[in-house]
């Protein structure tokens, strides 16, 4: 292994740092003028990110759509959970669980390993057989991925509680955390995208029966993005439930994902910028969204209760980008990129 | 250098060349001339162990038509396919580092890439301008030079002029010329009859599946003649 960086690799860097500052700046102005339930909004925005990113792996320099991406964040964050939760308080929220699942307790160190273990493991199982697939194919057998670790959350209810709460997750993260695990995970997308690996997969994605006559190993490069994407979800997941305390079955389904998807298109999926400003934009816009479903007064105008107007507009979002800016608003270009271009 | 016998190359249950002998020796340009459907990419495909194939390959006497894709471009085959395939979304330097994508030697790599940026001055201008932006031209540059970065022993290219106007096709042919001095191996696919036999040593004649000519590039004068024969026309 040599690691002497090229051009493009040393322009991921500087892109990774802009990108990294833009990040500690929103957390410093939180810390300057927010008030503490920002704090949660926040924290969502980071585990958000940390998906969107992840997806850019695989999705976007692959340029092929998946959809399971929420199972494995799930997973994750419900080993994480039975883990780490002291085995007093499973005794009592999980009083069936076999196998002496309720009956340990591990130190939140281990507990995060052994989830980046597990989910990577089960990421590698069924990359083994997406990466033989191409295109349309991915997309169904990670929607299928999806429901069926849908379904086992929803009814082994003795290990995972189904929809209701799996409370008793002590609190082991914060803002802090969350703001470091964002910004490696920036860096780590980026030289990925720039790698070898990274630049095959995207060769792929133009051309794959070029780039095989380049002699590129298709499966392996698809394998190896695979499991990297599955990676970023489990720190995901992992972050969600050492913050919340309680997790269920239900956030990790259709809406996360549909949501997550949103944000990387909206942004453009072959840039990790794209990754980056999709997820900002759009949760600023569920936010301004979501205080005008309450019916607020604006300039003295009572304004009527607009329940699900959300769900609606990210719809209308997809529709819109896909209409008009199928590349998203980044398209190909980097942040480095367009600032030097604007300079 | 590169020794074929006997090939005949299948897509799916139909055989498109049936048994052909062709040999490329070292240093020297071998052009395979035919009209459209006559197996020409066929040929090179086998070589390069994208299509399904029988016979035997040997390159420096060895026999690689068992070997993967993969293999075959670590012992030195690099081809600069039909329609020059280039990465539209990736800059020209990436393009350039897919073309040594099963190198291990990525220090060599990147000077060799700097060196070749010398020879085509152009692509060096424009290394980090994405590929699709290119002109045709150009982007025929860049498929040539994404096929040699690989290092190869022999450069395999297919219907280099496709598409390009006239001035374009010399100067692409020019290029031939200069790869040839500097003595590489080539072996060349072309429809452009006269520009072909005008840059290369010997010329096989490939007529549906089979070679139905070949001699010394001489033998075959500006290739008027064989392009009337190859057509049909009578004049």
């Amino acid at each position: 292994m040599n690691w002497s960086l090229n051009k493009s690799q040393r322009d991921g860097l500087i892109g990774s740092a802009v990108l990294s500052l833009i990040i500690l700046a929103l957390v410093g102005a939180y810390y300057i003028w927010g008030e503490s339930y920002q704090a949660r909004i926040l924290y969502a925005t980071f585990v958000n990110l940390l998906v969107v990113v992840g997806l850019q792996v695989f999705m976007g320099n692959a340029n092929i759509t998946s959809f399971s991406h929420s199972a494995f964040m799930g997973i994750a964050a419900y080993v994480a959970a039975i883990c780490v939760t002291p085995a007093a308080m499973k005794a009592i929220s999980l009083p069936l669980a076999p196998w002496g699942l309720n009956a340990f307790e591990l130190s939140p160190i281990v507990s995060a390993l052994l989830a980046l273990g597990i989910t990577g493991v089960l990421g590698l199982l069924t990359g083994l057989f997406i990466a033989r697939l191409t295109g349309v194919g991915v997309t169904i057998v990670s929607i299928a991925i999806l429901v069926i670790v849908h379904s086992i959350f929803l009814h082994r209810t003795d290990i995972f509680k189904g929809n209701q709460a799996f409370f008793g997750i002590p609190k082991i993260f914060d803002l802090p955390h969350i703001t470091i695990l964002v910004i490696v995970a920036i860096f780590v997308a980026r030289l990925f995208r720039e790698s070898a690996l990274g630049v095959q997969l995207r060769a792929c994605a133009d051309d794959e029966v070029g780039a095989r006559a380049m002699g590129v190993n298709v499966y392996r490069i698809r394998l190896i993005a695979w499991v990297v994407g599955t990676l970023f979800f489990a720190t995901a997941g992992i972050a969600y439930a050492f913050f919340l305390g309680t997790i269920s079955a239900r956030p990790f389904y259709f809406n996360f994902v549909f949501l997550t998807v949103a944000m990387l298109i909206l942004g453009g999926l072959r840039s990790v910028t794209g990754a980056v400003f999709g997820t900002l934009l759009i949760t600023i816009g569920l936010e301004i969204v979501r205080w005008l479903e309450t019916g607020p007064t604006l300039l003295s105008i009572k304004l009527p209760q607009m329940l699900g107007l959300s769900g609606l507009l990210l719809g209308v979002v997809i529709v819109a980008v896909m209409a008009f800016l199928p590349n998203g608003i980044m398209g190909n270009s980097e942040i480095e990129e367009v600032l030097k271009r604007k300079t | 250098m590169l020794q074929i016998e006997s090939l005949k190359v299948f897509h799916g249950p139909i055989e498109a060349v049936h048994g052909i002998d062709i040999n490329v020796p070292e240093g020297k340009c071998v052009t395979l001339l035919g009209t459209n459907g006559a197996g020409k990419t066929s040929t090179l495909s086998s070589i390069t162990g994208t299509a399904r194939a029988t016979g035997t390959i040997r390159l420096d006497g060895e026999d690689i038509s068992r070997l993967s894709i993969e293999e075959r471009c670590k012992l030195g085959i690099a081809l600069s396919p039909e329609g020059r395939r280039i990465f539209a979304n990736l800059t020209v330097y990436d393009n350039l580092i897919m073309g040594g994508a099963t190198r291990r030697d990525k220090k060599q790599l990147t000077a060799d890439i700097a060196a070749w940026f010398v020879q085509f001055p152009v692509l060096g201008e424009r290394s980090s301008q994405r590929a699709g932006t290119l002109s045709g031209g150009e982007q025929q540059m860049l498929a040539i030079a994404r096929a040699l970065v690989s290092n190869p022993r022999i450069l395999l290219l297919d219907e280099p002029s496709l598409g390009l106007a006239p001035q374009i096709t010399a100067k692409i042919f020019e290029i031939i010329r200069d790869l040839k001095t500097l003595g590489m191996t080539i072996l060349l696919v072309e429809q452009n009859a006269s520009a072909a036999i005008e840059v290369s040593d010997y010329v096989y004649v490939l007529n549906t599946g089979t070679i139905s000519s070949h001699g010394d590039a001489s033998k075959f004068g500006d290739g008027t003649k064989l392009v009337d024969e190859l057509t049909g026309v009578h004049r």
